[in-house]
């Protein structure tokens, strides 16, 4: 990625996603009165959940080469904890929602610890082989923990997960318009954590973690602490993660083992991938494509899964650098292209002392 | 006591045959390739249904549809590599482990839905079958399980003789052990790696054949044979053939006494547990050796 | 040096190679003449490996050409043994899990057949006659010196007339380095001809015919090898005396 620093302050690069991000911003505040159907709305509040978890996993494999196959455990962990802190304290869901992102931090940490000696795919499979474990322990939990009424009531949930624990508040506050206002709390949500996202990823930290994706000899050499930058990832990725699960249990008011499933996880991978992995903007462009191509294909109906593995084959095999990587790659040649003509043209100008 | 030892030996013998097939047939590719192909499950289930649709549907004998289902799964692994495998070697090492596991994900995933919409999802019967048992002395071996055996240790013999006597087995194995001198020697490593698909394939299809005639024809036949599979090549350790073996018939024992004793679905998390704790105290596998990493 | 009208078996110009965004070769050109014994020395870490990981092709060419006995030499490194080039790789690259003779055998993969594979072997055995003690060995668990034996042995199982030898000497006692050079100055008097990189220059002056200094990607210096040893500013600058 070449920065070339005008002596205006910020770079070319900055001065786009900035751009960007208002448009976006700009965006998300027309949307909901841009939009009459319900069932579209809660698909981009859905969306919004992908577009977060995608991004924390573009984080801790795009950025810093950790290919976990965890996400969903993560998600889960953060949903299923705020979800039983409710249910069992009787604590109110925005109270829960911290408790549960760090208690998911927790996991990953312990996640992270296991996968400190391991590299590639055996991190893939170790990360698998947990969230798998954590599947099936919900799924065969018969055991009848409490009784509510006459029903018997799992620990873990068991298949049916929990319900009833609580909610944003937005149905008491706005009456109808309660999605309206779900989104908006989704949408800040999402947008807060692209924020910090950010800012790690351009921070001293995001470029150990690229380090690390990159030349590992190089950055242990350099002084950069391998296990310590891996946990951080590890870390920060599940923390956003798990409050974005926490989230999805108020939002939906239900929580249940289904979101473990290996579509789900396929998803998030497919978005990643076809948005462009280890690029910022990525993750939402992936997900823009991958919900609209979904709702196409619903038409298609038992297509869709077929149609979704050839996408994520075709993808990774025509566009590794995926959506936003080739058009990083149009804009650095076109504007190579200018500089190019530009300097035959103005032969008198100051040598230039950007990089190459 | 003895009948319940007696049954889990012979359940565990079996499924530890088919394992060890599964197995082989990923730990060759990943061996030699670093490849996890992930889409090997569907593999799997393709040869499994092209048997089916050779005897059942075209009425062809029992020994044509074995064979085809071999022919089938070695033209499926020599497409994968053609189509995909070989556009992807283009990049550097850990790009292409990540990127390869992502596109055969996709592919299986393609493939397994693509036999579902071809055939239903409703189980159907593999017609390659055995019925009947062996009757000796108080213990009953059923025909179907003893010619699992006997076929998957018949094949184990012909892979090891290919790959240790024969020149095109050797050059597999130089590929596996030093990419770079291999080249120097002449050998055409995309060569290798075409041919090591294609015999991965091949082998996919008669696990698969096998697999369905224990339990039934299904989309997802694959899946879970595949996940074991990886469970066993990595406790053995990358690339260890004749480990993943013996890991393979040692995980199968251990599932099938585990589910015997404590309940069917305590089975498969015992597996997790202990790949879990090989990975985490022995990060290169009970057999392998740690890659040294030259930074 | 013979100045014959036939092409030289291993001729290049101007070459450039390198490593993605690093550049090794700056532009290297030099002739080498049938039977020569060419060494190249050079500070570390300068490009000699590198060198013959282009000629050999495990390193791309960036620009230049490399000719083999008249023809342009191929860009991929499973081509080289078919063009009778043998490249026996700094730290010998050995099959770890395969024995001594099996690694002999990966040497004639391209032999045409069973009988040329048994006549080199033999040839082999007779001037290493170590390897045929040890032939059932698994290289993995043999001494540094064993090992560089069977690589250059295996180099020979190639049946190619040229030689390229990166740092026969590294990692090994004296005695066992005078071993290998008595092994490799048979070679050349059979009549091969050999490009070897070496660190120190002494070891070659009896050996080789011709010497090229390398540093920092180029030909600083080319002559006999006597004469470098004579010329203390040279030694002193390039190879700290």
């Amino acid at each position: 990625m070449n920065k070339t620093s005008s002596s205006k302050g910020m770079s070319i690069n900055a001065r786009i996603d900035l751009l960007v991000s208002l448009l976006l911003i700009a965006a998300a505040i027309a949307l909901p009165f841009m939009i009459d159907s319900r069932y579209v709305l809660g698909q981009i509040v859905l969306a919004l959940f992908y577009a977060t978890i995608a991004s924390q996993w573009n984080l801790l494999f795009g950025f810093a080469g950790v290919f976990s196959l965890a996400q969903m455990a993560m998600f889960a962990f953060g949903g299923y904890a705020t979800a039983m802190i409710c249910f069992y304290f009787g604590w109110n869901v925005w109270a829960a929602l911290l408790p549960g992102a760090l208690s998911a931090v927790v996991f990953s940490l312990i996640v992270g610890l296991a996968c400190l000696r391991l590299t590639g795919v055996y991190v893939a499979l170790l990360t698998l082989a947990i969230a798998q474990t954590m599947y099936l322990l919900i799924v065969t939990d018969t055991e009848c923990f409490t009784m509510v009424g006459s029903i018997c009531r799992q620990f873990t949930g068991g298949a049916v997960g929990f319900a009833r624990f609580g909610d944003l508040g937005t149905r008491a506050l706005l009456k109808g318009q309660w999605l309206a206002g779900n989104y908006a709390i989704i949408a800040t949500l999402f947008a807060v954590t692209m924020l910090v996202t950010y800012i790690i990823v351009k921070s001293p930290i995001g470029l150990a973690f690229r380090a690390l994706k990159d030349n590992p000899g190089y950055a242990v050499a350099r002084g950069v602490n391998r296990f310590q930058a891996q946990l951080l990832v590890f870390g920060i990725s599940a923390f956003f993660t798990g409050l974005a699960g926490g989230f999805y249990a108020a939002h939906f008011q239900a929580i249940g083992p289904g979101i473990l499933s290996m579509s789900q996880l396929m998803f998030i991978i497919a978005i990643t991938v076809v948005g462009g992995v280890g690029t910022f903007w990525g993750p939402l462009v992936g997900t823009i494509v991958l919900v609209a191509a979904d709702e196409l294909m619903r038409e298609a109906g038992e297509f869709r899964t077929l149609g979704l593995g050839l996408i994520i084959a075709l993808s990774i095999l025509l566009m590794p650098k995926g959506l936003v990587g080739r058009l990083g790659d149009l804009l650095s040649w076109l504007r190579s292209r200018d500089r190019a003509a530009a300097s035959a043209i103005n032969f008198q100008e100051k040598p230039a002392t950007t990089g190459k | 006591m003895f009948d319940i030892l007696t049954a889990i030996l012979i359940a565990g013998l079996t499924t530890g045959a088919l394992y060890a097939l599964a197995t082989v047939g990923l730990s060759l590719v990943w061996g030699s390739m670093g490849m996890l192909n992930m889409a090997h499950a569907a593999m799997l289930t393709l040869g499994g249904y092209s048997a089916f649709t050779l005897c059942t549907v075209l009425g062809l004998p029992v020994i044509v549809g074995f064979a085809g289902a071999i022919v089938i799964g070695a033209v499926a692994g020599g497409l994968l590599y053609v189509l995909i495998v070989r556009n992807l070697l283009k990049t550097d090492k850990a790009t292409f482990e990540a990127n390869v596991m992502i596109a055969t994900v996709g592919i299986g995933i393609a493939l397994e839905n693509a036999i579902l919409l071809t055939y239903g999802g409703q189980p159907l019967k593999q017609p390659i079958s055995a019925n009947g048992s062996f009757v000796l002395g108080p213990v009953s071996l059923p025909f179907q399980n003893m010619l699992i055996v006997l076929v998957v240790i018949a094949l184990m013999a012909v892979i090891a003789l290919l790959l240790g006597k024969t020149r095109m087995g050797r050059a597999i194995r130089a590929t596996a052990q030093n990419r770079e001198a291999a080249q120097l020697m002449g050998v055409a490593v995309n060569s290798v790696y075409f041919q090591v698909l294609v015999l991965s394939g091949a082998i996919a299809g008669i696990c698969g054949v096998m697999v369905s005639s224990m339990t039934q024809l299904s989309p997802p036949l694959g899946n879970d044979p595949m996940l074991k599979a990886f469970i066993m090549c990595v406790v053995a350790g990358l690339g260890n053939l004749p480990g993943a073996v013996a890991a393979a018939f040692g995980l199968a024992l251990l599932e099938a006494f585990v589910q015997y004793v404590a309940g069917a679905r305590w089975g498969f998390p015992t597996l997790l547990f202990v790949v879990i704790a090989v990975l985490i105290w022995r990060p290169a596998g009970l057999f392998g050796r740690v890659q040294i990493r030259r930074m | 040096m013979s100045a014959s009208a036939e092409p030289p078996v291993l001729s290049l110009s101007n070459v450039v190679s390198g490593y993605k965004g690093l550049q090794v070769l700056k532009g290297i050109s030099f002739d080498i003449a049938a039977g020569d014994f060419v060494t190249v020395v050079g500070p570390n870490g300068h490009g000699k490996s590198t060198l013959l990981k282009t000629i050999s092709g495990l390193v791309a060419l960036t620009s230049g050409a490399i000719r083999i006995n008249g023809e342009p030499a191929p860009a991929k490194p499973h081509t080289i043994a078919g063009l009778g080039v043998a490249h026996v790789p700094q730290g010998d690259m050995l099959f770890p899990e395969m024995s001594v003779l099996e690694n002999l055998l990966m040497g004639a993969y391209l032999a045409p057949s069973k009988a040329e594979v048994e006549r080199r072997l033999d040839e082999v055995y007779t001037l290493l006659p170590k390897l045929s003690d040890r032939r059932d060995q698994l290289a993995s668990s043999l001494s540094g010196g064993e090992r560089r034996m069977v690589g250059i042995g295996r180099g020979l199982m190639m049946g190619g007339q040229i030689l390229l030898i990166d740092e026969p000497s590294l990692g090994l006692a004296p005695l066992i380095i005078e071993q290998i050079y008595g092994v490799i100055a048979e070679l050349s008097r059979s009549g091969r001809t050999i490009l070897l990189v070496e660190e120190n220059p002494a070891r070659v002056a009896d050996l080789a015919d011709h010497l090229h200094l390398l540093d920092d990607g180029v030909i600083v210096w080319s002559g006999p090898p006597a004469e470098l040893l004579a010329r203390d500013e040279l030694l002193a600058t390039y190879l700290g005396g």
